[in-house]
């Protein structure tokens, strides 16, 4: 009996595997077999999911933990501990009295990590943070690589003129200034007296799909040029001349042939997308461009609390650090994805 | 980023005692002009230079007008005092103030003679003329349509700047060393005017466009540098010979230095190191209570006649309405508002629309839990719901409008948690700072609710009531239409013109028609008055000599260094 | 090459011409902005802002409007900012030194540093260093930077500033090197350490992982057989050719920070930069003052895009450029 040499085919092989153990398998089980076994990833994938369960649970939180309304001023409140009650905005000291400061951490249930300008429980403030920031930093890492993967495919595959016309439309985008389209755009938006109008749909002001658009269109080039650079590679390839040889046609060459090979670079490249998208969606919310009030960002918490930070520095760090876990946990989960899927840029022992 | 502080204050402070809380020139101190040894230089700093043109008859911001008022002479002046003593107007580059001729629309001004400016040039009669044409011509001179063409000749020139001609209006003969001014109608303000940087004197064959740097002027110092992106430089006129202590006394400091491009966290820190004397910005919020504690003594705080407020759209529903105004200002908490602003140190609440210590003021809220005291103390939530109910604006949605600075943006957050227990629907509407004042102002955009505020350009109750709240001030689809709640009462129109007439003879008569047509106004509800806001100077620990004048706030060249 | 050049150029006219029209477009579309009204100042009357209008040719029609813009700009070079009503050129030529100041300085750390975790990663894979490195600068491209300048401010500045270790950091600012070169180095330190982090993790992933791709390349494999020294292949042979992606993506990063993408750095630490200077004049809506920035950093970004497409071409025929 033959013994199957997965190298002489071509195929690559993880370190560990034998020929036996991929038989018959499919690439996406092998992948799946992969990352089961890239304890890193897991724990990467763990924490992401941790992350998002306990930011969608925000509402619970608040209201059974804390009993609070994040999102309601609470300048005049009072909040008891041990029995005693203090106001959550704290005159300032000295004999001018200057200033009011918000209450720090009490590491009770209410107003764990303390209060922010407006009296506002942080905590709470910051698990509804992340519902905004994840929302956004999905939908518009979806977003562009939706958009960028049917001008990928359509630019790579017809070539030519096509292609340029795409490419140099990209290359327009990518020398935008991102900045200047998130003031406008929110300035526009803000402005228009019942939101925006667009037929059927109506886009209030501080929608969070104002912030999740601008997003996904910066970055449309980003994921652009690789899945492009992969259909041009692909198109050459042996078996697409098969199936044009076959008469396909170019709607069943694109979708059929080349769009499945793609798709692993996207899978790829999402949780990449992902942590981009969440880090510029802080920076814009940090800036007052991103996120509007009162809906809350890690962004704009943060931006809170940079008036705060000589003495209330919870509120600037809490939402920071909740970035830097979850980008972080996409980064070795993507890095995870990528091992899995193309083992070739894994190291090899020796 | 600009400080707000740029774009709003601007400034002439009012009469009457004021009551300080800190340290510092108090209303017993006397003025002196030279309390401290003279040499050395102020290193003040601010975050960006004043905004707009550096040219002195554009330029409208406080923080110009500080150094405006040490390097350059109107006819008139605010005496150069902290207390009731910096509100009255002495003579400055006239030797007396006129009285006035010809049922108050001629004035004749004699000219001092000696006086140089910093080229070495010397005053003439008619460099006033000149630098009165010189107003109109360069035609973007805010004030020049609207206070000035009181001149005769002054609305022709309004039309056709460029052939400005006012030697009907404001006659100079430089021989017998007078300026006579023809009005074409009795004016209770034209001292005033004269007396603010608009109206300082400037050298004949100064450029009839805006400048970029301050022409010489009569003052004890001179502009050297005005570098947007690096700093404001004076040094010492030496020409300069003091003629009036009161009018415009000699400078300690040999030079005076404003530094610009830091942020307001980097220049408290400055200041408390000493790197730098005093910061122009307030300073932010964080830092209060470390500069109160640990750095008390060199802190001062000053009221100020200003207010800050929320306009209703007294046009459009659901404000509309009178009682549904009423019961937003039974409801407002404006201690929640004073905590916002920094706590009841810097800022004290009101009901009305004049502020203290102002004339025409006299203390008046009757949107307050057990009225009558005049002062506020609490608000009354049952009585605004009753209002509310009573109204049927109930379920309205509202748009709060505000800009997108941190304080203001936290008294919108407050504002719309507020009338969203009302029964209201609110949403926030926070827009840049440089859009939201103009954008508020034009009817065309249907404002419901807007902040605002106010600061005082000379010490008249007209400049807070009929500039704000008069028929005349209200223009349709126009980006400056100073009267956001587009209020127009006819009824309270004619009084207040009638206590204009009145000011020209008889000012503390009109006065007391002002304290009636304030209270009147404040029953009508078209704001939210709810605060005015105190003034805070940090300076560094080698200052000496401060004093606060209520026209020019911390006066510069009279502290010293050594 | 030369068409390719040639072309490039052409290009580069296009995209600033097609940028410059976006930015005019949106600035006079966004609603309630009135360059007159707001350089008219608190309560001017309406033949002022007539005036006004007049002056800065804000009456005439649109297309008219940009040709004298941009005549403005790169003609007579006398373009006036709304806001300060000075020049906006030498604005821009005085916040120059202070980008470059900031991002050179990042640039010589965060290469130096990225190579040595780069080259010591692959170096010692197999052994604990390599996933400890890779986590390292995994927790770098994390960091928001805007978030750990907030940090490095809270403990340098207020914190730990009384600590032996902090007490020289001066208050937050620019000097100019010429002015006094100790302070300038002393305010920069911590600004070009916060912009690094993000660029050391990233590109010594980067160089990490070029470098194990071409030690699987045949001609390494080759080099070894041949009896190399393993520091002789990796200096020599493997370390070359990585460098070339290395030297393309810093080229794209380097001319995105040039033309103000480190606007968030300059903005926590308060540097007058480019980028700070383009986001005031967003935030102020100072069109003339927006339009320069926008168009000196389109340059940079397309120039340094185009450079780097030159190379690659240079380097490898293979590729075209696209």
């Amino acid at each position: 009996m033959a013994v199957f040499e997965p190298e002489a085919e071509g195929i690559v092989l993880d370190a560990e595997e034998t020929g036996g153990d991929i038989a018959g398998r499919s690439p996406w089980a092998l992948a799946g077999r992969r990352l089961v076994r890239n304890k890193l990833a897991l724990a990467a994938l763990a924490l992401f999911v941790l992350i998002v369960a306990v930011s969608f649970a925000a509402p619970v939180y608040s209201k059974h933990v804390a009993n609070t309304d994040p999102f309601e001023s609470n300048i005049s409140g009072t909040v008891t501990i041990d029995g005693k009650t203090e106001p959550v905005l704290q005159q300032g000291g000295g004999k001018l009295g200057l200033g009011e400061t918000p209450i720090g951490p009490t590491w009770h249930s209410h107003y764990l990590l303390g209060a922010d300008n407006q009296g506002r429980d942080v905590a709470a403030r910051v698990l509804y943070g992340g519902r905004a920031s994840l929302e956004i930093g999905l939908g518009s890492a979806l977003l562009a690589s939706l958009v960028a993967v049917v001008f990928g495919l359509v630019a790579g595959f017809f070539g030519g003129v096509t292609d340029t016309g795409i490419s140099r439309l990209m290359d327009l985008i990518w020398a935008f200034p991102v900045y200047l389209l998130a003031i406008s755009l929110a300035t526009v938006l803000l402005t228009a007296p019942n939101g925006l109008n667009l037929g059927i749909f109506n886009v209030s002001a501080s929608s969070l799909w104002i912030p999740l658009v601008i997003i996904g269109v910066i970055y449309v080039p980003y994921v652009f040029r690789p899945i492009r650079g992969q259909v041009l590679s692909l198109r050459q390839r042996e078996f697409v001349e098969a199936a044009i040889a076959q008469g396909a046609s170019n709607f069943r060459l694109i979708f059929r042939e080349i769009l499945p090979n793609v798709a692993s670079t996207v899978i790829v490249l999402l949780p990449l997308m992902i942590a981009t998208t969440i880090l510029t969606e802080s920076a814009l919310s940090y800036l007052s461009i991103g996120v509007q009030a009162p809906k809350a960002s890690w962004g704009t918490i943060i931006e809170d609390g940079q008036a705060l930070l000589y003495t209330r520095p919870t509120v600037a760090i809490a939402p920071g650090v909740m970035i830097v876990l979850t980008v972080l946990a996409l980064n070795v989960l993507g890095d995870g994805l990528r091992d899995a899927l193309d083992p070739r840029s894994k190291v090899r022992v020796k | 980023m600009r400080s707000r502080s740029l774009f709003q204050l601007l400034t002439l402070i009012g009469l009457a005692a004021l009551v300080l809380t800190a340290c510092g020139g108090g209303s017993k101190k006397k003025s002196s002009a030279s309390s401290g040894k003279s040499g050395g230089t102020l290193m003040t700093v601010a975050k960006g230079a004043p905004s707009g043109s550096p040219d002195p008859q554009i330029n409208y911001t406080l923080q110009e007008w500080q150094l405006l008022i040490i390097t350059h002479d109107g006819l008139l002046g605010f005496k150069r005092a902290s207390g009731t003593e910096g509100t009255k107007l002495v003579p400055d580059l006239a030797t007396a103030i006129p009285k006035p001729q010809n049922g108050g629309k001629t004035f004749v001004f004699h000219i001092r003679k000696g006086i140089k400016f910093s080229d070495g040039k010397e005053l003439k009669p008619s460099d006033v003329t000149y630098t009165f044409e010189r107003l109109f011509k360069i035609g973007q001179s805010p004030n020049a349509g609207t206070w000035y063409n009181v001149i005769v000749g002054g609305d022709a020139c309004v039309k056709t700047p460029a052939t400005c001609d006012l030697s009907k209006g404001v006659i100079a003969d430089d021989a017998a060393g007078t300026v006579t001014f023809h009005l074409t109608k009795g004016d209770p303000e034209f001292f005033d005017k004269l007396a603010v940087p608009f109206g300082f004197i400037l050298p004949t064959g100064t450029p009839n466009k805006e400048v970029q740097l301050p022409p010489p002027g009569t003052g004890p110092y001179k502009f050297v540098q005005y570098n947007p992106n690096k700093q404001i430089k004076l040094v010492r006129n030496t020409n300069f010979k003091e003629w009036s202590k009161d009018a415009q006394p000699n400078g300690n400091p040999d030079v005076i230095i404003q530094k610009f491009g830091l942020s307001a966290e980097a220049e408290v820190t400055q200041v408390e190191n000493g790197q730098a004397d005093w910061v122009f910005d307030t300073p932010p919020s964080d830092r209060l209570n470390e500069i109160s504690t640990k750095y008390g003594d060199q802190v001062h705080v000053n009221p100020l006649t200003a207010v800050w407020y929320w306009a209703f759209n007294v046009r459009v529903p659901p404000f509309n309405n009178l009682q549904a105004r009423q019961a937003v200002n039974f409801a407002t908490d404006r201690n929640a508002l004073v905590k916002i602003y920094g706590g009841p140190k810097l800022a004290v609440p009101t009901c009305q629309i004049l502020p203290p210590n102002f004339p025409g003021y006299k203390p008046y809220c009757p949107y307050t839990k057990n009225p009558g005291s005049g002062k506020w103390t609490a608000p009354d939530m049952a009585k605004a719901k009753q209002l509310i109910a009573a109204s049927g604006t109930k379920g309205a949605s509202v748009k709060v409008n505000t800009d997108t600075v941190e304080t203001d943006k936290a008294l919108g957050l407050y504002f719309v948690g507020l009338l969203n227990k009302l029964g209201y629907k609110a949403s926030l509407q926070a827009l840049s700072p440089d859009i939201q004042y103009p954008y508020c102002q034009n009817s065309k955009n249907k404002i419901q609710f807007c902040w605002s505020s106010w600061y005082q350009d000379y010490p008249a109750a007209s400049d807070f009531l009929n500039i704000l709240l008069g028929c005349g001030s209200f223009i349709p689809n126009s980006n400056a239409s100073p009267n956001i709640a587009e209020f127009c009462d006819k009824g309270i129109q004619a009084q207040m013109d009638a206590a204009l007439q009145q000011g020209i003879t008889d000012p503390s008569g009109a006065n007391t028609k002002w304290q009636a047509i304030d209270k009147a106004v404040t029953d009508q509800a078209p704001w939210v008055s709810m605060f005015n806001p105190k003034y805070i100077d940090f300076l560094s620990k080698r200052v000496k000599g401060y004093q606060f004048s209520p026209q020019w706030y911390f006066l510069l060249a009279q502290a010293s260094v050594k | 090459m030369a068409t390719f050049a040639i072309r490039r150029a052409l290009w580069l006219l296009v995209v600033l011409f097609a940028i410059s029209v976006l930015v005019f477009l949106i600035f006079f579309a966004t609603p309630g902005v009135d360059p007159a009204r707001q350089m008219a100042g608190r309560n001017p009357s309406a033949e002022t802002i007539k005036n006004i209008k007049h002056e800065f040719g804000l009456d005439r029609a649109l297309p008219i409007r940009y040709g004298l813009m941009m005549k403005h700009m790169f003609i007579s070079r006398d373009l006036i900012s709304y806001g300060s009503h000075t020049r906006v050129i030498p604005e821009i030529l005085s916040a120059t030194p202070v980008t470059l100041s900031l991002v050179f300085g990042a640039a010589v750390i965060w290469v130096i540093f990225s190579i040595l975790t780069g080259v010591g990663a692959a170096v010692f894979r197999g052994t604990v260093i390599d996933p400890i490195l890779m986590i390292l600068a995994l927790i770098g491209i994390s960091i928001p930077v805007f978030w750990l300048g907030e940090v490095v401010n809270l403990v340098t500045q207020s914190r730990l500033h009384d600590f032996f270790l902090f007490s020289w950091v001066p208050p937050l600012g620019y000097t100019p090197l010429t002015q006094d070169p100790l302070m300038w180095f002393e305010q920069l330190v911590f600004p070009w350490l916060t912009l690094s982090v993000l660029y050391i993790g990233f590109y010594a992933r980067v160089l990490r992982a070029n470098l194990i791709e071409t030690e699987n390349e045949d001609y390494i494999r080759t080099a070894r057989a041949k009896g190399l020294s393993e520091r002789r292949v990796l200096l020599r042979h493997t370390l070359r050719t990585s460098m070339i992606t290395f030297v393309s993506l810093f080229g794209l990063d380097f001319g995105i920070l040039v033309g103000g993408g480190a606007l968030l750095t300059e903005v926590v630490f308060g540097l007058p930069g480019v980028g700070l200077l383009t986001y005031n004049s967003l935030t102020a809506l100072d069109l003339p003052v927006i339009m320069t920035t926008v168009i000196y950093g389109a340059f940079f970004i397309t120039l340094a895009n185009a450079l780097v497409d030159l190379l690659y071409a240079w380097l490898d025929p293979r590729v075209r450029p696209a």
